[in-house]
């Protein structure tokens, strides 16, 4: 009675178009209201609760402004460029340059929507310039985006971590081949699909141009390394991590690249400018913009922007973890783990069911969202009957990302629509050959644990636990 | 008529001495008091953590929890005491102070803010583990070592001269793993339990200090039970206390065998010599609390050291 | 120009709080690693902030929009049917506010009562705490503008940017410097 009660409000508050915080936390007071002893008070308490003590959640304010900074700095473009100088003159080559530079881009970003529209916006329109038909380069895009949340960072991943308490440096660690993986079988099936429809490719500009090109985009690659490295060589933890990757989103961005900001178009180094003034200059430039960067329009642009990403998410986590709340204190978990307990299902029978109930949620609401309500439900069944809670929570990732290619709420879909200015229905017709390997893949996430659990427990053994 | 419900709420999994000894006061209770009180076990912070739990009892919607006894800095100053180093000598002398006059006072110490201590339960005696072999004080110079929220433990390692670091529970494996932390103090069961064993080369036997529980209860709750029924639940509650305090027991050994076995660190075992040097160094950390906890008690504390 | 300047600080005070949550972070980090040292104060700090960042910022997200809702079903009703429908979303999030406030001003009551403070610094927990009230105060105040905006006809929804939308402009920025499309 109650579960009902909770899920037709929630569902009832949707359709009329609330935001889904408010949606998520109206159903959940009232359900307390209505069916149980719990006071008010205590809600609010738990609404502080959820926004002030889950510190590994702070990873996505952080990582949502490094994103920021990346992507108006003008990084995804020079990331382009060294994708396309390794793979490009491969035959269909600038397509996989495209998923390589998804790649890439997801490897420092932790977004899906964010990769697709930093990447896609330059390479869609180059290759319809080459020869390709432009449904071909959207679909690509579109499905390749998606690796933002499977390639280390992930913000899904940390919204994981954070609802089950299972490590997020190990769940990064988990999502590597994995995303390495994806990006492999879309290439092979893009390689297969420029043969049969012959799509030209680019004549190999020699390794000058990969060193030039990959030269331009260190600034970029570097905080691959910066977030990687400063997790796994002993630095940081992956929320510190995110931090550190901001600030140094924000001094590429501003003092390096200087696509934006102050220094905006200032030169490195002047003509005929001796190599010590230029560093004089430079020092003395920096260290005068710095405070300007305060009243900036540029940088108080990307700080706007991500402030309102980050609080319209954590505002939803907060809300989801009251719902949450209330299902634990109803109990409703619990009975259900019972229930499907008590069909006996096996671990192979149970995946299914979790796929299915995951894409059909995937279907309508936002991935932190369905994790948060979903998580604290399949979690505990799944540990009874012995899935390992990496495994399972890679599954759950990848049955996001298909989420965001599928109708009606799919945010990947409404980028792309907005970058080829197609409509939605295009785009997913566009990209729905390319689900189908995504499809594919999570059959193969779903039952080959190895993929997923191979690089923590190999960098376990080798540690020597 | 309705059964009185009592929601327990605690933050470690159930296969834990505080979870058993839950389960155990929620079993015995269905038992005696069939039909008339419930209770209900909420384990892994599900309903809430640590730091906000308290606040849901003075509300009125969560009625027993057992938090750690550095958790009440917040509630009473008194409770320090179980922190200061080197106090009791083995957990037999906490028990002996404990169920002492001067311990079953210091369950009162949260009174004034409508809280009641209901008993003490044991998790065990501390030890030091890190990621390089700490014999003498002067080994832990330097390093920085994980603690929990409390100024008698940031105390203890300043006075090592080490760096005390507060960070959260669920990033410190992360953070000792990568060796970004070099160590942290824990009791045998929760090294062993969170794995922190296979991330630490070396642990040394210090007991220096002990990691203890406070089962509490709001007064409002308390007192507004029947008297025939609430000395029925304290009796059922002082029975799952004293199976905890044996499970604790108990697991302190076999996780430390474990660790042994395990072979993936060092035991180090001081002797007394060694002992003596660390007692030296830390114990003056009792001395910068005295006005606060009341010398009284730390006399009293530290007399239980002598069986009677 | 009053109200500009009220809007400039509201922005100034959302970025401020994320850029210093941020710097904190930050800093602990170059302590531990850089100068071997941290202070005892800065996690709870740095936890309250991100929760007064968002309960502050919530307000701003309805005024701007940028609260992800699901609009598919709305959409599907001529523009009355829509400004009903959306209004009726309206009272239901203002009595979700009136719901949380009531129990933020027991609470809030409750621990002022009892006196005590955050773990690590020494600031009463019902004024850390008080964002709850501020927050929803706001909140209620830009759901009640919204409501007003729907019912003379300005508005017919919750005006849903969404994180597709906010990508989106990079987009729109990214084409204007390579002079695309
Ligand atoms: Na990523
Ligand atoms: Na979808």
């Amino acid at each position: 009675m109650t579960t009902v009660g909770l899920f037709a409000l929630l569902f009832i508050c949707m359709l009329l178009g609330m935001p889904i915080a408010l949606a998520l936390g109206l159903s959940s007071i009232t359900t307390i209201l209505l069916f149980s002893n719990d006071s008010l008070a205590s809600i609010a308490l738990k609404l502080f609760e959820s926004l002030s003590e889950h510190y590994t959640l702070l990873a996505i304010p952080f990582f949502i402004l490094s994103s920021a900074f990346l992507s108006t700095g003008g990084v995804a473009k020079r990331i382009i460029r060294f994708a396309l100088s390794v793979v490009g003159h491969i035959r269909g080559g600038i397509a996989m340059a495209s998923v390589m530079a998804c790649m890439i881009f997801a490897a420092v970003s932790g977004s899906s929507p964010a990769t697709v529209a930093a990447i896609g916006t330059i390479v869609i329109t180059g290759m319809v310039r080459a020869g390709y038909p432009e449904s071909f380069a959207a679909g690509v895009i579109t499905n390749a985006g998606t690796l933002g949340i499977l390639i280390p960072p992930s913000i899904v991943m940390l919204v994981y971590a954070a609802a089950t308490e299972v490590s997020a440096a190990r769940m990064f660690m988990a999502g590597f081949i994995p995303g390495l993986m994806m990006g492999l079988i879309l290439m092979v099936a893009i390689y297969i699909a420029a043969r049969i429809k012959k799509i030209p490719s680019q004549p190999w500009a020699g390794f000058r141009e990969v060193f030039i090109a990959g030269g331009s985009a260190f600034g970029g690659l570097m905080l691959i390394i910066i977030v990687l490295g400063s997790i796994y060589g002993g630095v940081a933890s992956p929320t510190e991590a995110a931090a550190v990757s901001a600030v140094y989103a924000f001094a590429i961005a501003v003092f390096g690249y200087r696509d934006m900001g102050p220094l905006k178009n200032v030169p490195w180094r002047l003509e005929s400018e001796s190599v010590g003034t230029a560093i004089l200059r430079n020092t003395g430039q920096i260290i005068k913009a710095l405070p300007k960067c305060v009243t900036d329009k540029d940088v108080n642009k990307v700080l706007l922007d991500a402030s309102k990403v980050s609080i319209m998410l954590l505002f939803i986590i907060a809300n989801a973890m009251l719902f949450a709340h209330v299902l634990t204190s109803e109990r409703i978990p619990h009975h259900l783990a019972e229930l499907i307990v008590s069909w006996g299902l096996s671990p192979w029978m149970f995946l299914v069911v979790v796929n299915l109930l995951l894409l059909a949620a995937g279907n309508f609401m936002e991935p932190s969202a369905i994790l948060l309500i979903m998580a604290p439900i399949l979690f505990p069944i799944a540990m009874k009957l012995g899935i390992d809670p990496i495994h399972l929570g890679i599954i759950m990732v990848v049955n996001m990302e298909i989420g965001m290619l599928t109708p009606p709420v799919g945010l990947n879909l409404f980028v792309t629509a907005g970058i080829t200015g197609h409509s939605i229905g295009w785009v997913i017709r566009a990209a729905a050959p390319w689900l189908i390997l995504l499809l594919f893949f999570l059959i193969i996430i779903t039952y080959v644990p190895q993929v997923s659990l191979f690089l923590p427990e190999f960098l376990d053994k080798l540690h020597g636990y | 008529q309705k059964p009185i419900v009592i929601k327990f709420s605690h933050v470690v999994a159930e296969n834990t001495p505080k979870g058993q000894m839950a389960n155990k006061f929620r079993d015995l209770v269905a038992e005696r008091l069939k039909g008339k009180v419930e209770v209900e076990v909420y384990p892994n912070s599900q309903l809430f953590g640590d730091n906000k739990v308290l606040e849901a009892m003075l509300l009125g919607d969560v009625q027993m929890a057992a938090p750690s006894l550095s958790k009440f800095s917040r509630y009473t100053k008194k409770l320090q005491l179980y922190d200061l180093p080197f106090l009791f000598e083995n957990i037999d002398a906490v028990d002996r102070f404990q169920h002492g006059p001067a311990g079953q006072k210091l369950l009162q110490s949260v009174s004034k803010k409508g809280l009641i201590g209901l008993g003490y339960l044991h998790n065990g005696m501390k030890q030091l583990t890190a990621s390089k072999p700490l014999r003498v004080p002067e080994d832990a110079r330097g390093l920085k070592f994980r603690i929990m929220s409390s100024d008698v433990l940031a105390a203890q390692f300043k006075a090592l001269g080490a760096i005390p670091l507060k960070k959260p529970f669920s990033e410190v494996f992360t953070l000792l793993q990568t060796k970004a932390i070099d160590g942290q103090e824990n009791t045998w069961s929760n090294i062993y339990s969170k794995k922190f064993y296979e991330v630490q080369p070396y642990i040394t036997e210090s007991n220096h200090g002990v990691l203890d529980y406070m089962v509490v209860t709001s007064q409002e709750f308390w007192n507004g039970l029947p008297a025939d029924i609430r000395a029925e639940v304290k009796s059922a509650l002082d029975e799952a206390i004293a199976f905890g305090n044996q499970v604790a027991k108990e697991k302190a050994k076999s996780d430390k065998q474990k660790i042994i076995d395990s072979k993936r660190c060092t035991l180090i075992e001081l002797t007394p010599a060694e002992r003596a040097q660390w007692v030296e160094v830390m114990r003056p950390v009792w001395k910068k609390f005295e006005r606060q906890i009341g010398k009284d008690l730390i006399d009293a504390a530290y007399a239980s050291n002598q069986a009677k | 120009m009053f109200l500009r300047i009220l809007n400039r600080t509201e922005e100034a005070i959302i970025c401020l709080l994320l850029v210093l949550t941020t710097l904190l972070v930050f800093a602990d980090v170059v302590m531990r690693f850089g100068f071997n040292s941290g202070f005892m104060w800065t996690q709870e700090l740095t936890l309250h902030m991100s929760a007064w960042f968002v309960l502050f910022g919530a307000s701003y997200g309805i005024k701007v929009g940028s609260h992800i809702g699901m609009d598919a079903f709305v959409k599907l009703f001529p523009p009355l049917g829509r400004r009903i429908l959306t209004a009726i979303g309206c009272l239901l999030g203002l009595l979700y506010c009136g719901l949380v406030l009531y129990g933020s001003w027991i609470y809030l009551a409750k621990v002022k009562k009892i006196g005590i403070e955050l773990e690590d610094l020494p600031i009463p927990a019902w004024i850390a705490h008080g964002m709850l009230i501020v927050g929803f105060t706001f909140l209620s105040i830009r759901i009640l503008l919204l409501l007003r905006d729907v019912i003379i006809g300005r508005a017919d929804g919750f005006r849903h940017a969404d994180e597709a939308k906010e990508s989106m402009e990079i987009v729109e920025e990214l084409s204007k410097e390579e002079g695309l499309k």
